[in-house]
């Protein structure tokens, strides 16, 4: 099937092609991508995998047209057959959006060298056998089933375009995850905690009580009456939440009509305790951006400031028809795919923790502090389906959930089998106390513990 | 697309340290993915997806390797990369490449990459017109077209040499209804493992006025008052239900490591026994169909359940190995980066004995769930939940007034045993799985059924 190009070869390649067909304005975006990871089943390796892996995206604007071809297949033909498929693909749009390549000018963050070692397979087999161990030795109910998984990847992301931007991130972190089975009185349970970070500052034996405490906390679960509670959604529980309703936050979606944050910039959209931050370079980050899809600088901003919609995410072709400028948030899925919007690290600014502790004498500790605040409830610590159960064009979720009872101010029983339904927007609005314990799933959504008044929850007969 | 004398010697690297069967997994493959916002085509995907896939066992341990190129050296060096994370003496000694073929049950008759984006707009725009013109309430309309031509080579230490290719269209269309600061979405697609043929099976008017009409009933829908009830759920898409709430479980990949609610209950009463159900892979140019899945074993009619008596899990080569049991022909990954396991491919409820219309009479307060969304399920737990797109509540026997907000949830070995009457008209749907070894195209099914009592979500 010909012969294999470097990248270099190849984007000379494609920039030949490009100026052949006398192509103006074009883009080359390529992702290069090297993992390993590590199953454990037992006390056994039961999985071991490499990932070698490497793409490349063809951007041409034609007439303000955007073009776009990907392949992962570096030869002469196939650069010419990217530039030719882009081409005719961009004679094929009729959206009247005019897409743009970058210029140059922006000031680009520069990221901290990462000197963190890379992990041999060894080193991260000899880890995920710890870690099983650690399972196992957790509470005597762990079961056969239970598994240990350590992974490690390494990515670069590099754009460069014909209005000489050249442009490369680095990003790379180890990640580990616990994944128990207990089994008791003939029902199975299973508990989850995964992180992300440098391989030797996980604390196995502390990752692994808390992923065994979330599937035995979860033993003798029974359903809940329905009716409407207050609902305290755990600090994870509504990062996957906020990440499920990401996209309103998108011009794009905005623009099109599928959000109905269109044309709310300026206005309330949520409780005054509420500020939502996107940031590429958050600290704690393993996943740091200097530049988007696009090519643009990436930068900090808080999207909902204090209850008000302060801006929506943009990208140039979105910021162009808004007549305002990028955020930086041109998102790419992958490679492959056409440019969007997305955030970077995105989360509930959480309440500080010196103020909580002084000021309200209720709120000693989230969530602690919540539970004595809310008296009765439920406190909700997992939702389930929601691809399906959450939809962002109208806000509306009715989500399958797990959590506990919240009695006498106090986290009470377990609960399971039960739906919390609402609406997104309207929630936004109603949340009465924020939490001061920031955490993330998947090392990009972020909240603290929240509190809502009256929503609705169906369970067993009342 | 790989010589045979090239990937016998990537066998015998792979096999070089100890490992008792190898297998490369080789593909290349295009995607296009045409978007068309209101009338307009807004954006247009277009990849090459090409690159190898070696996995080896030894016993039950299995190591894998991926790598992004055709060339020789890169699937040499994947090859070589994998076997350097066993420590032994070669086990296998000689491999005898044999080509099989496999008759194409799923031909195909217009190539979509042969066709040019004209045509694919065009018939997506008349979809798209049809629903913004189905009422003054619809404010948005998003259509596509997703084509995949996917073309893969599986070799193996045991001898096997095959190729197939595998095309695949979908249509879909996304309407969305306004009205005082209130979205409604409604939607439709088709899709099945055929070419541009499948324009003239579909009037595209149709596709585009049904998503709005969706759209529309919603809109001007209350929400439900949650509780538990007996539900009455449609044919076709309606099927997801046993996709979660069972059809995952009884996959190889959670059944051998004893992650299954249904592990070590073969031949024991699972669901009514009004219950039959079966994953078929060779169902003519269905969406979920496939000639060989991706470990070259052919595609089989595998019967599930059969009178609520559980018959067969899904299974692959590697989870075959911990059980005991041969390949039923499941094993799928959605390319050769992803590791493949057992998946389902066509999965429905068989036919029943009941008449639709008694169903619905049978139901004195209920739900009647025409359309659904998605859903999802732990395999461990068996809790399920889905999402009911287009719900109307059943009183005395009828159907009545339409509802939004719905969701169904509960415990799969429960509901299986709920499902009460099951109806004679099987439909299928088209839907896309995603799980460990990546997002496949797989079809739900089943006729109209009853489910006694389930916990519905609302408000």
């Amino acid at each position: 099937m010909g012969i294999r190009m470097t990248y270099q070869e190849f984007k000379e390649a494609v920039i030949r092609y490009a100026v052949e067909n006398q192509i103006a304005d074009y883009e080359l975006y390529y992702t290069e991508s090297e993992s390993v990871s590590v199953e454990i089943f037992k006390e056994e390796v039961k999985g071991y995998s490499t990932e070698d892996s490497m793409g490349i995206c063809f951007r041409c604007v034609v007439n303000g047209k955007a073009g776009y071809a990907s392949t992962e297949n570096r030869t002469e033909e196939e650069a010419k057959s990217l530039v030719l498929r882009a081409l005719d693909n961009a004679d094929s749009i009729e959206s009247e959006e005019k897409a743009f390549i970058h210029e140059q000018g922006d000031t680009y963050a520069v990221l901290e060298e990462n000197n963190a070692a890379v992990p041999s397979g060894a080193d991260l087999t000899d880890a995920a056998l710890a870690l099983q161990k650690e399972l196992y030795q957790a509470d005597s109910r762990v079961a056969d089933g239970t598994q240990a998984y350590m992974a490690y990847s390494g990515e670069k992301y590099a754009l460069c375009n014909s209005n000489g931007l050249d442009l490369e991130d680095r990003v790379a972190c180890s990640m580990c995850y616990a994944m128990p089975l207990v089994s008791d009185g003939g029902e199975m349970y299973d508990g989850f905690t995964n992180k992300r970070g440098e391989l030797k500052d996980f604390d196995l034996k502390a990752i692994a009580e808390e992923a065994v405490e979330d599937a035995v906390s979860t033993i003798g679960a029974e359903s809940v009456p329905s009716g409407r509670y207050t609902v305290i959604f755990s600090n994870k529980a509504m990062a996957t939440l906020l990440g499920t309703y990401a996209s309103v936050f998108s011009a794009e979606e905005a623009q099109k009509g599928m959000s109905l944050l269109n044309g709310k910039e300026g206005e309330k959209i949520a409780a005054d305790i509420i500020t939502i931050v996107d940031d590429p370079l958050y600290p704690d980050s393993v996943i740091k951006r200097t530049f988007d899809g696009e090519g643009v600088a990436a930068y900090a901003k808080n999207v909902v400031e204090n209850g008000t919609l302060a801006t929506l995410l943009h990208n140039l072709k979105t910021a162009a028809k808004a007549g305002v400028k990028s955020t930086g948030n041109a998102g790419r899925l992958s490679y492959a795919s056409v440019i969007g919007v997305s955030p970077y690290t995105f989360y509930i600014q959480p309440a500080e923790k010196e103020q909580s502790e002084a000021s309200d004498n209720a709120v000693k500790k989230t969530p602690d502090g919540l539970f004595a605040l809310a008296g009765e409830g439920i406190y909700v610590t997992e939702l389930m389906g929601l691809h399906a159960g959450a939809n962002p064009v109208t806000g509306d979720f009715s989500l399958a959930s797990k959590g506990f009872l919240i009695t006498d101010g106090k986290k009470g029983a377990p609960v399971k089998n039960f739906t919390v339904s609402g609406n997104f927007f309207d929630l936004l609005k109603e949340v009465e106390k924020v939490g001061d314990d920031l955490d993330f799933i998947r090392g990009k959504y972020g909240s603290p513990s929240i509190m809502v008044r009256n929503l609705a929850v169906a369970g067993k007969e009342a | 697309m790989l010589s045979k004398e090239l990937v016998k010697e990537a066998l015998m690297r792979a096999l070089a340290t100890g490992a008792d069967y190898a297998e490369v997994f080789a593909e290349h493959s295009l995607n296009k993915n045409i978007t068309i916002i209101s009338d307009k085509t807004d954006k247009i995907a277009d990849a090459v997806i090409s690159g190898v896939g070696v996995r080896i066992f030894k016993g039950t341990r299995c190591v894998s390797g991926s790598a992004s190129s055709l060339a020789p050296e890169a699937l040499l060096n994947c090859a070589s990369r994998v076997a350097d994370a066993l420590t032994g003496a070669a086990m296998v000694q000689d491999i005898c490449l044999k080509e099989r073929l496999f008759g194409d049950i799923h031909p195909v008759k217009i190539v979509p990459a042969g066709v040019s984006n004209r045509e694919k707009i065009e018939y997506v725009r008349e979809a798209c017109l049809a629903a913004k013109d189905y009422s003054e309430e619809i404010s948005q309309v998003r259509g596509s077209f997703v084509e995949v031509d996917h073309n893969i080579l599986i070799a193996t230490s045991e001898g096997l040499f095959a190729q197939d290719r595998q095309i695949r269209s979908r249509v879909a269309v996304s309407a969305i209804a306004s009205r005082d600061g209130e979205n409604q979405e409604g939607g439709e697609n088709h899709g099945a493992r055929k070419g541009l043929e499948l324009f003239s099976e579909f009037d595209p008017k149709e596709i585009g006025s049904r998503a709005s009409k969706q759209a529309v009933t919603m809109l001007h829908a209350g929400y439900i008052k949650a509780g538990t009830m007996p539900v009455a759920i449609e044919s076709g898409f309606g099927g997801v239900i046993f996709h979660e709430a069972c059809g995952h479980s009884l996959e190889a990949s959670s059944v051998a490591l004893g992650q299954s609610q249904f592990a070590g209950k073969l031949g024991t009463r699972i669901a009514n026994e009004k219950v039959t159900a079966v994953d078929d892979g060779t169902i003519p140019n269905s969406w979920g169909s496939i000639n060989i899945d991706d470990e070259g074993t052919p595609a089989q009619k595998n019967v599930l359940i059969e009178n609520g008596i559980l018959k067969s899990y899904m299974v692959d080569k590697l989870n075959g190995r911990r059980m005991g049991m041969e390949s039923t022909g499941s094993s799928r990954r959605q390319s050769y980066s992803f590791e493949p396991t057992s998946r389902m491919t066509n999965t429905y409820i068989a036919a029943g004995q009941d008449e639709d219309k008694d169903i619905i009479t049978s139901i004195e307060y209920g739900l009647y769930a025409k359309s659904m969304g998605g859903g999802s399920v732990n395999p461990v737990t068996g809790q399920f939940n889905f999402a009911v797109r287009e719900g109307y509540i059943i009183r005395d026997g009828r159907i009545c007034e339409p509802v939004r907000g719905a969701s169904l949830i509960g415990k799969g070995s429960e509901i299986l045993m709920n499902i009460d009457m099951v109806g004679k008209n099987v439909a299928r749907a088209q839907g896309m799985c995603g799980s460990s070894s990546g997002s496949i195209p797989t079809d739900v099914g089943q006729p109209l059924i009853r489910v006694s009592s389930i916990v519905v979500g609302g408000r």
